[in-house]
């Protein structure tokens, strides 16, 4: 029997374009994977510890909506401390990773105008997000580093978009936006009124990194604690304006009514080691992106780019099919920037720095 | 306090919740929380997991050995047939499932038929996707009966799709199958995807037997069904469900997914499979304690006078209120302030059906015995002043 209905749907969705965009894997699968958004880190037997406490003390139940209340604080005191924001418990929603993130903040903070301007180079998620209910998108152009630019983000508010979305670190290159150029994008947010997502996932693997602060017409975004092993767990958050929060929280209510109990208290104890986690993280993937950008550098370009996770090399002419054909045939995995927006690029995430070598040869086509 | 709470929908009972939460003795009958803790063993393996898988590489639609255990489960407990590879996706509790099966079969435009009252966020997840609904009303004297003929009449040219939910929530009627197959007749004659809710399937009463839409002849090509470990094995907390469909519509649905939340957490999957391949047990023990509870209610309620549908399956009884002349978020409220009892108001889940109140069975017996105590008194007091 033929259903006509469903053969409706599927050439729907099949038209939606946003919604077929690929995205790359949370948690690296082995070695020689170099395609996923997190790395592999071992896991404290603390969360371990305090994970199963709470599921034996009987946090099998639901919880609240945004979050529960001691997580929440967490995750706004960590935000105040490393990036000088303001931010109460309140401004805080806990989700089920960083795409829930993405997928609330576009679409709840588009609601109003239909529209979004997003980077021309720009995380798969960002666009998947948005073809769960297709929004007017304005692409914003990036300069060499695959960032948007000033101009351009102020082109997009100027033909009256109010609401724009940022990566900084990019999550294709790592490259991030130095302190004064934030400052010029939040002056433009304010005097447009307009409302900036920032995704600042990859900010924990940078070394002076400037943020947007959350806030004032900022909505920031990201996994909560990286690299304390819970990739694979999804837990993320949303820092907003207090006006913005219950939009959000309501759709949060009718998606997902709450996130894990086991991830939440397992992130609960990950904020309290977070800052040794970061800083041996950080030394150990700065060490490991040295050695394999040094690698690359050899005969390929290397993007500009300040995030110790992330390497994105530049391959023109076909090279890039080659490369990653190659790759594919060693068991090699990396990202193919055509995801992102960027189809002469590759992104190598940094987990395990062992295949690094390999990886690299096989980049160049040595 | 008498006033009348001014939310409406989900916010209207959020804000209830949030005011019971101020009483130290305050009996919950409201929200569809199990009151039992998940299970040991589903704890102990999702402790094994934590060391084991904690960096395990997460699919969208989840992993196939889950998978593959739900194909197996809703094999054996519903007849559906689904394969593990293609018409299977994973999901954060039957709320992301809900919201999935909807932005699946649905788009802007598009109409809905709903037996109501009902689910009070599939109004939400709608009106997030901008699909019209069209009610079907049903009442207590028919114990909430859909009729497959009123279903028939309300088709127009923009119907796409008809949900059931049974055991239905708030009603907690099980659609007895010659209707069923009637209603897949209506979709099959007007080419209609159903969307089909069995979270309750495991907790029947008397001799009422649940059906599986995708189980019977003409329903599996049509149908998206969801299901959870929510209620069944008492996870609401670990976020844990499904949707099983035709792979056509399941490969959208798993592009959807990824687009709303990417993947289900590593740890609750493997609870997950440990529930479904672990002792069953513990669901046995529950169902049990439900069908005496349930029984406590039905003669609380008959003492008091107030009719209801009979509670056919799931874990509350929606009991009619008209006869109090108020309206039910105003009871509701009266009997929160005045005795700290929380039960729903039936506004909640269809405005229409304000003369409705839900009570769940989701406390320990004592616990329930005094709430409906408490509301007995509260209810007096309501009519005695009117
Ligand atoms: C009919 C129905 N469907 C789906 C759900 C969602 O349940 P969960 O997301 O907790 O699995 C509920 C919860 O109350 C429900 O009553």
């Amino acid at each position: 029997m033929t259903v006509g209905t469903k053969k409706q749907i599927v050439e729907q969705h099949q038209k939606n374009v946003w919604l077929n965009s690929a995205i790359p894997a949370v948690t690296p699968v082995g070695a020689q994977d170099f395609s996923a958004d997190g790395f592999y880190a071992p896991l404290d037997e603390r969360i371990i510890a305090s994970a199963a406490e709470a599921l034996e003390a009987g946090q099998t139940h639901y919880v609240d909506v945004p979050g529960i209340a001691p997580l929440r604080q967490a995750i706004a005191d960590y935000l105040n401390a490393t990036y000088g924001t303001a931010l109460a418990q309140g401004n805080v929603i806990v989700t089920a990773g960083a795409q829930e993130s993405r997928f609330l903040t576009i679409q709840m903070l588009s609601e109003a105008t239909g529209k979004i301007a997003i980077p021309s180079v720009v995380h798969p998620g960002v666009l998947k997000a948005i073809g769960v209910r297709p929004l007017t998108v304005t692409p914003m152009a990036v300069d060499s580093r695959l960032l948007a630019t000033v101009e351009s983000i102020q082109a997009a508010l100027e033909a009256g978009n109010r609401l724009i979305l940022l990566e900084s670190p990019s999550r294709l290159t790592g490259a991030v936006y130095d302190a004064a150029t934030v400052q010029a994008i939040q002056t433009l947010i304010v005097k447009y009124e307009a409302t900036l997502i920032w995704d600042q996932g990859f900010a924990p693997w940078v070394t002076d990194y400037a943020a947007a602060k959350a806030g004032e017409q900022v909505v920031a975004i990201g996994e909560a604690f990286p690299g304390s092993g819970l990739s694979s767990w999804f837990i993320g958050y949303i820092a907003a304006p207090t006006a913005l929060v219950p939009t959000m929280q309501s759709q949060k209510q009718i998606m997902a009514i709450c996130t894990s109990t086991a991830a939440q208290y397992a992130a609960l104890e990950a904020s309290k080691l977070f800052g040794d986690i970061q800083r041996s993280q950080l030394q150990r993937l700065q060490a490991a992106r040295q050695t394999l950008a040094g690698l690359l550098q050899a005969q390929v370009e290397v993007i500009s780019g300040a995030a110790a996770n992330v390497v994105a090399v530049r391959l023109g002419g076909g090279q890039k099919e080659q490369a990653i054909s190659r790759l594919e045939a060693a068991g090699y995995r990396v990202s193919d920037g055509a995801a992102f927006g960027a189809a002469d690029v590759v992104r190598l995430s940094v987990s395990h720095s062992d295949a690094a070598e390999t990886a690299a040869r096989l980049v160049q086509g040595a | 306090m008498t006033t009348t709470a001014p939310k409406q929908g989900t916010n209207l009972l959020y804000a209830l919740i949030a005011e019971a939460r101020g009483y130290s003795d305050a009996i919950i009958l409201g929200r569809g929380d199990p009151d039992f803790d998940t299970p040991p063993h589903i704890i102990e393996a999702a402790k094994q997991a934590m060391i084991e898988h904690h960096a395990d590489d997460v699919p969208p639609e989840g992993l196939l050995s889950l998978r593959q255990a739900i194909s197996e489960r809703v094999k054996r407990v519903n007849g559906i047939e689904a394969d593990a590879e293609t018409e299977i996706v994973v999901t954060n509790g039957g709320q992301e499932a809900l919201l999935l099966m909807v932005l699946t079969a649905l788009g802007p435009g598009d109409e809905i038929i709903i037996p109501e009252p009902n689910y009070n966020t599939y109004h939400d997840a709608l009106k997030f996707a901008r699909v019209n609904k069209v009610s079907i009303p049903s009442s207590a004297e028919t114990h909430f009966r859909t009729d497959p003929e009123k279903v028939r009449a309300a088709v127009t040219e923009r119907t796409r799709a008809l949900l059931l939910v049974s055991p239905n929530n708030p009603t907690a009627s099980v659609i007895p199958q010659d209707d069923l197959q009637a209603l897949i007749g209506v979709a099959a004659e007007h080419d209609l995807i159903i969307i089909a809710d069995d979270i309750y399937d495991l907790f029947i009463y008397d001799d009422y037997k649940h059906v599986s839409p995708a189980s019977l002849p003409g329903g599996k090509e049509r149908t998206l069904t969801l299901n959870a470990l929510s209620k069944s094995f008492a996870m609401t907390g670990w976020r844990l469900g499904w949707v099983t469909g035709p792979a056509d519509l399941i490969q959208r649905t798993k592009a959807l997914k990824a687009g709303i939340t990417g993947g289900t957490s590593i740890i609750s999957q493997y609870a997950g499979l440990a529930a479904l391949t672990g002792p069953q047990e513990p669901v046995q023990m529950m169902a049990e304690a439900y069908t005496r509870r349930r029984r406590l209610v039905m003669d609380a309620l008959d003492d008091m006078g107030i009719q209801y549908g009979i509670p056919q399956g799931g874990q509350f009884v929606f009991a009619d209120i008209s006869f109090t002349g108020m309206d039910s978020a105003e009871l509701a409220q009266r009997i929160l302030s005045d005795q700290h009892v929380l039960v729903y108001p039936g506004a909640a889940f269809d405005k229409e059906r304000g003369q409705y109140i839900r009570i769940t069975f989701l406390q320990p017996e004592d616990k329930l015995r005094e709430g409906l105590e408490r509301m007995r008194v509260a209810m007096k007091r309501v009519l005695g002043s009117g």
